[in-house]
């Protein structure tokens, strides 16, 4: 628990070192969302859909304040895996996947925290039609914070996979990229997933994907009622468990693999 | 006018620095890196350029290849300056960094010189004969056919050398040449040089902080510090106007004699030497041999000149910097 | 012609050593094309679910998209050397050997390196055309070719144009590049829609300052037989200019920013 709040401690540290980057970001970000909202809006003046455009404003905003959640790149370990410095850490020990497991989410954490914050405060300062509405009832936000949680935990455990899978072919960046393509996709980031066409609904919610950001902003905006949220947990923590089964097992054959040729 | 004319320049660079012991604020300094720097050199001049880390030595070069804008003062090199007539001026020129690369990293050397012919408008003969000469003095037949990143710093230094040469530039600039090359190349690089300098009158100025680069190689040198030309002239005439300082190890037979020493020496003891630190001026190095003699049998003593950076510091106290 | 002869032989060598491990090279070209077909996938699911947006139909979005990936990614192709890394290359004393050789420097940085992966973009770009042209029943005229072609090539331009701003603010190690990155990608993204679906600012800030709308959607509104704003023909025609001067401005301001430029090491 120490080891787990100082690789957070150390990545915070980290992320206020660039603050430049910080910035350049939020107002990145904001932008992105003005567009697809000024899109959205355009659209729904053409045909108007079951789902409020007020909803799909809120989705857009949260999406792109979480941006950072979604995205996987540790540079260190990408680095050392290209380097073959990797050896030695699977050769001590210390338990690698959890390092790194840990290292992922306080990247994502802490670099979303510093991002979020403050285009959240612009998102509410927008004009009504433009900007992020409150969540539908005070229980709503704390069972979509809940569900946030559970769905980090299992994109964590699916970056893990992706990562064993690059320790195995060494070059990951052309399995990567398609990684990157289904969960920019399949997260609802480039279009909420209740906008995907009707027949895909069953298959799309249930994936990993829509476990970390659609479904706690489904709760929030009420479009899930809350009647249905222990569900969502159980399906988000069985992901988790699943998801981190997998990632175990291919770090493990790994690093038998690395021990059987000797580093 | 003098082929390199260089009167009051100046460059001054502005660094933020983050305060210490708070998130935002963050300190401005000015750092003058020249002020009123002037010199005059001719055709055909050797000449070597020292000063410690920070000094100003880089500034200068790079506002003289035509990379860097001074605030003010005035340069001409063979009637162009460099920053408002760039093109011109830097065709003419050679310049060489002992820490960066101008070739292609992952490219056959010969590649990378094929691109700098078109780079420089070398016609196809021209190049074709200077590339002959040069892969033979610079012995780079084996390396033509490799890329740059799989070369040894010592083979790279001579391609490098060899690709800012192929447009014989009258002018070659080389900041630090032989930094953390092995003897070897440092001494073939130095004969280069030389053999550059005489048969083909290119002028060249460089900076190093190798002593015997100078020694081998300057018959002029010029001495920088903190922005500021300390001094000017023949490198024995340097030598011998700062070298006030001398210093003598010695081992005696018996390690407990401890020798009587003239007024005005300093001895500090290292293990089983003595080292001795006197002013020849004061006390004469006869005296001084002496009285070493007269305390017991020595094994062994050695009598070192300064080094560069001693010296250069010996010149700051002087100049009251 | 000197320079372009320059280009041609820097672009030749750089290639080969690209093409020295064809086994990457084809994956990352892969990666690359199946990142733009989720953009694409973007603009079908779009289309799948609102059928058409304002006055423009499916195709005719399509259409916009694919001009637009075609004119980006080939810039990024050539001007792969003016984004690519501008800042550590800066950092790492690399424009001190550009400034020391007797060439424009911009040259010597569109030289500098080619990203040929971007073929895999330029393919869905070119189907993303394709499908459009099919679902509308675009007849492609001479006329209506040549004004692609001008629509592309000053596209080009302008998206060259600001990556200048990136490099010319690299110079002055300023490290917020993902606000100049709101210029160019987002300019991307928003503008492979048309321009009229925009508030005020947003038309503002793509026809002034990243005129994406002249170079591109006057053009092709043009192409597809909906002249925007109901401008006349030869508008279509003279907009896209606007390209060539905002390359040229961001020159002269590139160029400036160099004799401020200040070298790092010792």
């Amino acid at each position: 628990m120490r080891a787990l709040c100082a690789v957070f401690r150390m990545r915070f540290r980290e992320e206020l070192r660039y603050r430049g980057a910080v910035i350049g970001g939020v107002i990145c970000q904001t932008f992105f969302g003005l567009i697809l909202i000024a899109v959205y809006r355009a659209l729904y003046d053409t045909r108007p859909q079951t789902l409020p455009l007020q909803d799909v404003v809120t989705y857009v905003w949260l999406q792109q304040a979480f941006f950072r959640m979604m995205l996987s790149f540790d540079g260190e370990l990408t680095e050392k895996i290209r380097s073959g410095g990797i050896a030695y850490d699977l050769c001590r020990p210390l338990n690698t996947y959890a390092y790194y497991y840990t290292r992922g989410m306080a990247q994502k954490v802490m670099g979303s925290l510093l991002r979020s914050v403050p285009m959240l405060v612009i998102a509410v300062l927008l004009p009504d039609g433009w900007g992020l509405r409150a969540p539908v009832t005070v229980p709503a936000l704390l069972c979509a914070l809940v569900s946030l949680g559970c769905g980090l935990l299992c994109v964590c455990a699916l970056d893990m996979i992706s990562n064993g899978f690059t320790l195995l072919t060494l070059d990951g960046r052309g399995i990567q990229s398609l990684l990157n393509l289904l969960m920019m996709t399949f997260s609802g980031n480039i279009l909420p997933l209740t906008l995907f066409p009707d027949s895909w609904q069953g298959v799309i919610r249930v994936l990993p994907y829509a476990q970390l950001l659609d479904a706690p902003i489904r709760i929030y905006t009420g479009s899930q009622p809350l009647s249905g949220v222990p569900a969502i947990w159980t399906l988000q923590l069985a992901w988790t468990a699943v998801l981190t089964l997998c990632g175990l097992l291919l770090w493990n054959a790994n690093r038998k693999r690395l021990v059987l040729q000797g580093g | 006018m003098s082929y390199i004319h260089v009167s009051d320049l100046s460059k001054t660079y502005i660094v933020r620095k983050k305060k210490s012991g708070s998130l935002l604020a963050r300190e401005r300094t000015e750092v003058k890196a020249l002020r009123n720097m002037s010199f005059e050199a001719e055709r055909g001049e050797l000449i070597g350029y020292i000063g410690p880390n920070g000094a100003g030595k880089s500034t200068t070069i790079k506002i003289l290849s035509g990379i860097l804008t001074p605030d003010g003062g005035e340069v001409s090199v063979g009637g162009v300056c460099p920053w408002k007539d760039r093109k011109r001026h830097v065709g003419r020129i050679g310049v060489v960094f002992g820490q960066r690369t101008q070739l292609w990293w992952d490219v056959p050397v010969r590649d990378s010189y094929d691109l700098l012919r078109e780079i420089y408008h070398v016609s196809r003969a021209d190049y074709d004969a200077q590339l002959r000469r040069l892969t033979e003095v610079l012995d780079l037949e084996p390396l033509m056919n490799t890329p740059l990143r799989m070369l040894s710093l010592g083979q790279r230094m001579r391609a490098e050398l060899a690709g800012s040469l192929l447009h014989r530039p009258e002018l070659l600039f080389l900041d630090e040449p032989t930094i953390g090359l092995d003897a070897v190349s440092k001494l073939m690089i130095r004969d280069f040089l030389k053999r550059e300098n005489r048969e083909n009158g290119t002028t060249v100025m460089l900076t190093t902080h190798d002593m015997e680069d100078i020694s081998a190689l300057c018959s002029r040198v010029m001495v920088i510090g903190k922005g500021q030309k300390l001094y000017d002239g023949g490198l024995n005439e340097l030598l011998s106007a700062y070298d006030t300082v001398h210093i003598m190890t010695v081992r005696y037979a018996d390690p407990l004699v401890q020798p009587v020493l003239p007024e005005g020496c300093e001895a500090e003891a290292d293990g089983e030497t003595l080292k001795i630190t006197y002013r020849p001026d004061r006390v004469p190095t006869p005296v001084l041999l002496t009285a070493l003699q007269e305390a017991g049998t020595i094994r062994d003593l050695t009598a070192q000149p300064q080094n560069i950076d001693r010296l250069v510091a010996d010149m700051y106290k002087e100049m009251g910097m | 012609m000197n320079t372009i002869r320059f280009c041609m032989h820097s672009i030749r060598m750089l290639m080969k050593s690209r093409l020295q491990y064809p086994l990457s090279f084809t994956v990352q070209t892969l990666a690359q094309l199946v990142m733009e077909a989720g953009e694409m996938l973007a603009v079908l699911l779009v289309i799948d679910r609102f059928g058409s947006l304002k006055e423009w139909s499916g195709g005719e979005l399509l259409i916009f998209f694919g001009v637009m990936s075609i004119t980006f990614y080939l810039t990024e192709i050539f001007g792969r050397g003016i984004t690519g890394g501008i800042d550590s290359m800066i950092r790492q004393g690399g424009m001190d050997i550009l400034l020391i050789r007797p060439r424009s420097v911009i040259t010597q940085m569109v030289c500098r390196d080619v990203d040929p992966r971007r073929i895999g973009c330029i393919a869905v770009g070119l189907t993303a055309l394709i499908t459009g042209t099919a679902q509308i029943g675009l007849v492609w005229t001479a006329g209506r070719i040549l004004l692609l072609l001008e629509a592309i090539f000053f596209g080009m331009m302008l998206v060259l144009g600001l990556f200048l701003i990136e490099a010319t603010c690299s110079i002055f190690s300023v490290r917020s590049l993902e606000m100049v990155n709101t210029l160019t990608y987002g300019g991307r993204s928003a503008c492979q829609y048309p321009i009229d679906v925009f508030p005020k600012p947003i038309r503002l800030l793509f026809s002034v300052i990243a005129p994406f709308s002249l170079t591109l959607h006057v053009p092709v509104s043009f192409i597809v037989g909906k002249p925007l704003f109901g401008w006349p023909q030869w508008t279509a025609f003279v907009c896209p200019l606007s390209g060539a001067v905002i390359l040229a401005v961001m020159t002269v301001v590139f160029n400036i920013g160099i004799r401020h430029y200040r070298s790092t090491g010792s």
